[in-house]
């Protein structure tokens, strides 16, 4: 039972900050592509806006990939676990998970509102990525959490 | 830390040397015009020349959808990484005196191709109409008489349609009067009929026939099928002639350098004219004033006064005034930060250009983010290609590239120290195609992996460090700008504060054992740094809301900004990005690599391994490098210019030869 609610957090992970990240990439592309419709030269700068949302979707990845190696599902020797310690990973990747879906998305209005920054005023593109990037600061910081709360859980006894 | 020194110029001429002093101010490209203090009265005037210049502007437009135009039919095949990389190419002046005594005739040409580019505008708008008009006549097509044929002298005739749903048979057998109905074709959505009748009877049974849902079929005057044959005639001969005008477009191909040199030529020349347009003029002379470079200013002076009859004048900026901003530090290593600081903003009138400080803390920033070594190699290969490849690059471009050369130089070094060479390949291949998990590439000081609460405490030691650099610098500009008061109480005490806790939190062997480090300081220095930490604090208590003349009021103020230090925890915290980042880097790498490796060694192993290395890697590359600019940019402009930067410079944007494709080289 501990094994299945650590490969729950391990997708969850993934799964609801890909989600987070499709929604916002989708978001932010179709603000890109009727940019570039009329401005084909900003192409570079939008596709940089349009990836910022993104990281979300890489760091839940990670989040997942390094609970399903601590837990030997990747190393093909999965190790038994107490309930106990199952539900210590999933509380682990839950950072990741919820902030990550809900940040993805926060993140992809402003890189939309960026977007629409750079196509009056091309020259801002400095600052039309740093609003967007402030989003991002709380999925990092959730990204950390989990990602010392799962490299702390090694030493915990099962 | 250079802003380039500005002078303002002033210049009184002839009218007579108007356009060569203009020209000769375009060509060098070192003075920005200004409106000047002289105000048109009685005496000058100015001169609004911006007819002409919108004029110019027109044609230089035109030949730029002429050259549109050639190139849809003639595309210049450049690979994408070679479109990139081009630059403008140089053009000799004599051709360019050549191609100038040809511009009527380029001209000319231009409204050729125009004309032919717009009339296969209107053939291909034909297309489509031709082709409903079609599609609408083919249910028709068995018919033998024109659509508005009437009928007989006794009887009438009706083309037209039911709706799909309506049996016609019905229909017809419900009428009392005789009638002919006769279906020439069914489909899903409708019955073509013809319908005859008697003429004495043609109201009532058309009011009939309506009522069940009949209506009338489009006019033709030919017979359908004869006119489907003239339309499709058409359509050919639409087409045949898209194609001859697509081929007389493309037989344009080698104009292309002169509908660039069109382009160019006009644009400047409206350039020209708008600067004339705020001159201001008497009946012989002309007035001209701007900024320009100071290191600039004696050869121009020197050309201007043996060339010309004129008179002109250099001073410093006074103290009111606020003259553009260009930066300018020696050396690439510095340089090529100056757009990531144009893009926050240009030095204000009180501010020094940061660029060194930020050079400095940009690489290892970018480089602690990134960090794989292998990564960096790559990125300092291409961008050592790319600036050698590039012939003429726009200084943005270039810049932008030696940015990245040092940041993958940063790389390389944070990823051996690291021990990251595409993650942990070096290990993977051994293992899986050698059976040697022995070899690995060890980290020269150790793996964030391995350690992260380590890794975590030195990126808020790089973080405590970037922050107190941008302290200083602030009290730097109290010094440079005489502001003692400034100095002690908005940097000074900061530092007491801040520096103070700081100590005193390593003093606590808790916190040091959960940053990693080996031991704490010694208790002894918890005192000293506690006293310093409270003159800090009172300091700030009692000064931060200086401004305040009521007691009341200024302590309050200064109780609130004691309440700042709760900013500088989130801004070091911020700096765990550093490590969030770079193990990003690591284990997304891992993963690819382990991934690759998961069918083990031999050949077919190889193969996949191969296949998921490179297209694993390429895409985390790419991810994580953006990440790394992102959020370099993001630590500069948050964390570090909120310490002392205030900007608002405004740009300094001579008049010159803007073009878009050449280079004018001139004769020496």
């Amino acid at each position: 039972m501990g094994l299945f609610f650590a490969i729950l957090g391990a997708v969850c992970a993934a799964l609801f900050s890909g989600i987070g990240s499709a929604i916002g990439v989708g978001r932010a592309g179709q603000a890109a592509a009727g940019v570039t419709t009329d401005q084909p030269d900003l192409f570079g700068r939008v596709l940089v806006l349009q990836l910022l949302p993104g990281t979300q979707g890489i760091y839940g990845l990670l989040i997942g990939f390094i609970t399903l190696s601590q837990i030997g599902i990747m190393g093909g020797n999965a190790v038994e676990l107490s309930t106990a310690k199952g539900l210590m990973y999933f509380a682990a990747c839950l950072p990741m998970a919820l902030v990550g879906l809900i940040s993805a998305i926060q993140q992809a209005n402003a890189a939309v509102s960026s977007i629409n920054m750079v196509s009056k005023s091309p020259d801002q593109f400095g600052k039309s990525m740093i609003f967007p990037a402030m989003v991002e600061t709380y999925a990092i910081l959730a990204l950390l959490i989990s990602i010392l709360a799962i490299f702390g859980l090694a030493s915990v006894a099962a | 830390m250079a802003k380039v020194a500005m002078k303002h110029v002033f210049i009184c001429a002839l009218k007579k040397d108007r356009k060569a002093i203009l020209e000769t101010l375009q060509l060098h490209g070192t003075v920005q015009v200004v409106p000047g203090d002289v105000k048109p009265g009685d005496y000058f005037h100015t001169e609004d020349r911006t007819s002409a210049s919108l004029g110019f502007r027109q044609y230089s437009k035109k030949a730029s959808d002429a050259l549109g135009a050639v190139l849809r039919e003639a595309p210049e095949n450049k690979g994408m990484l070679e479109s990139l990389l081009a630059g403008k190419d140089e053009m000799p002046a004599e051709q360019f005196q050549e191609l100038i005594g040809r511009r009527d005739e380029i001209m000319a040409m231009v409204s050729q191709i125009l004309d032919l580019d717009r009339e296969k505008a209107e053939c291909e708008a034909e297309i489509p109409k031709i082709q409903a008009r079609r599609i609408a006549l083919d249910p028709w097509k068995e018919l033998d008489v024109p659509l508005n044929f009437q009928g007989t002298r006794t009887t009438n005739f009706f083309a037209g349609t039911f709706p799909a749903r309506v049996d016609v048979k019905a229909v017809s057998e419900s009428l009392k009067e005789p009638v002919q109905i006769r279906i020439l074709s069914s489909t899903q959505q409708q019955t073509c009929v013809t319908v005859i009748c008697e003429k004495k009877n043609s109201e009532a049974v058309m009011g009939q026939l309506r009522a069940a849902g009949f209506s009338k079929a489009p006019d033709s005057v030919d017979i359908p099928a004869a006119e489907m044959k003239k339309l499709d005639a058409q359509e050919e001969a639409e087409r045949a002639r898209i194609a001859e005008i697509r081929k007389q477009i493309a037989a344009f191909a080698d104009k292309k350098t002169e509908l660039k040199f069109a382009v160019d030529y006009y644009h400047v020349r409206a350039d020209k004219y708008d600067v004339i347009s705020g001159l201001a003029q008497s009946g012989k002379t002309f007035l001209l004033e701007g900024w320009m470079a100071a290191q600039n200013a004696p050869a121009l002076e020197k050309e201007l006064t043996q060339k010309f009859d004129c008179v002109l004048e250099l001073r410093d900026p006074k103290e009111t005034e606020d003259p553009p901003v260009r930066l300018h530090n020696k050396g690439s290593f510095f340089g090529a930060v100056e757009p990531v600081v144009e893009s926050y903003s240009l030095p204000g009138k009180n501010d020094f250009d940061p660029s060194k400080l930020v050079a400095l803390f940009y690489y290892v920033l970018f480089g602690l983010m990134l960090s794989d070594a292998a990564y960096g190699i790559i990125m300092t290969v291409a961008s050592a290609v790319a600036l050698k490849k590039m012939k003429n690059p726009p200084e943005g471009t270039k810049k932008f590239f030696q940015m990245f050369f040092y940041c993958g130089i940063s790389t390389i070094f944070w990823g051996f120290m690291q021990g990251s060479f595409f993650g942990d390949a070096v290990n993977v291949i051994a293992t899986t195609f050698f059976n040697r998990p022995d070899i690995a590439l060890n980290p020269i000081w150790f793996a964030p992996l391995d350690n992260p609460i380590r890794m975590m405490g030195f990126c808020f030691g790089v973080g405590l460090l970037h922050l107190f650099v941008g302290l200083g610098a602030k009290l730097y500009n109290c010094i440079r700008t005489k502001d003692v008061k400034g100095a002690i109480f908005d940097v000074v005490f900061w530092y007491m504060l801040v520096g103070g806790v700081v100590v005193i939190l390593l003093t606590a062997s808790m916190v040091t054992v959960m940053l990693g480090l080996s031991q704490p300081l010694p208790a002894s220095l918890r005192t000293p740094s506690e006293i310093i930490a409270a003159i800090g604090a009172v300091g700030i208590i009692l000064t931060g809301g200086r401004e305040s003349r009521n007691w009341f009021k200024r302590i309050l103020k200064g109780l609130y900004s004691l309440y700042g230090i709760t900013s500088w925890l989130s801004d070091i915290l911020s700096y765990s990005r550093l490590l969030a980042l770079g193990l990003a880097t690591g284990v997304i790498a891992s993963v690819f690599n382990k991934m690759g490796s998961m069918l083990g060694g031999g050949v077919l192993g190889a193969i996949v391994f191969i296949v998921v290395f490179v297209v694993g890697h390429t895409l985390n590359i790419l991810i994580n490098a953006l990440g790394a600019y992102v959020h370099t940019n993001r630590l500069q402009y948050v964390e570090f210019f909120g310490k002392f930067y205030e900007g608002g410079g405004k740009k300094f944007t001579p008049f010159s030869d803007e073009t878009k494709y050449f280079t004018i080289k001139e004769d020496v």
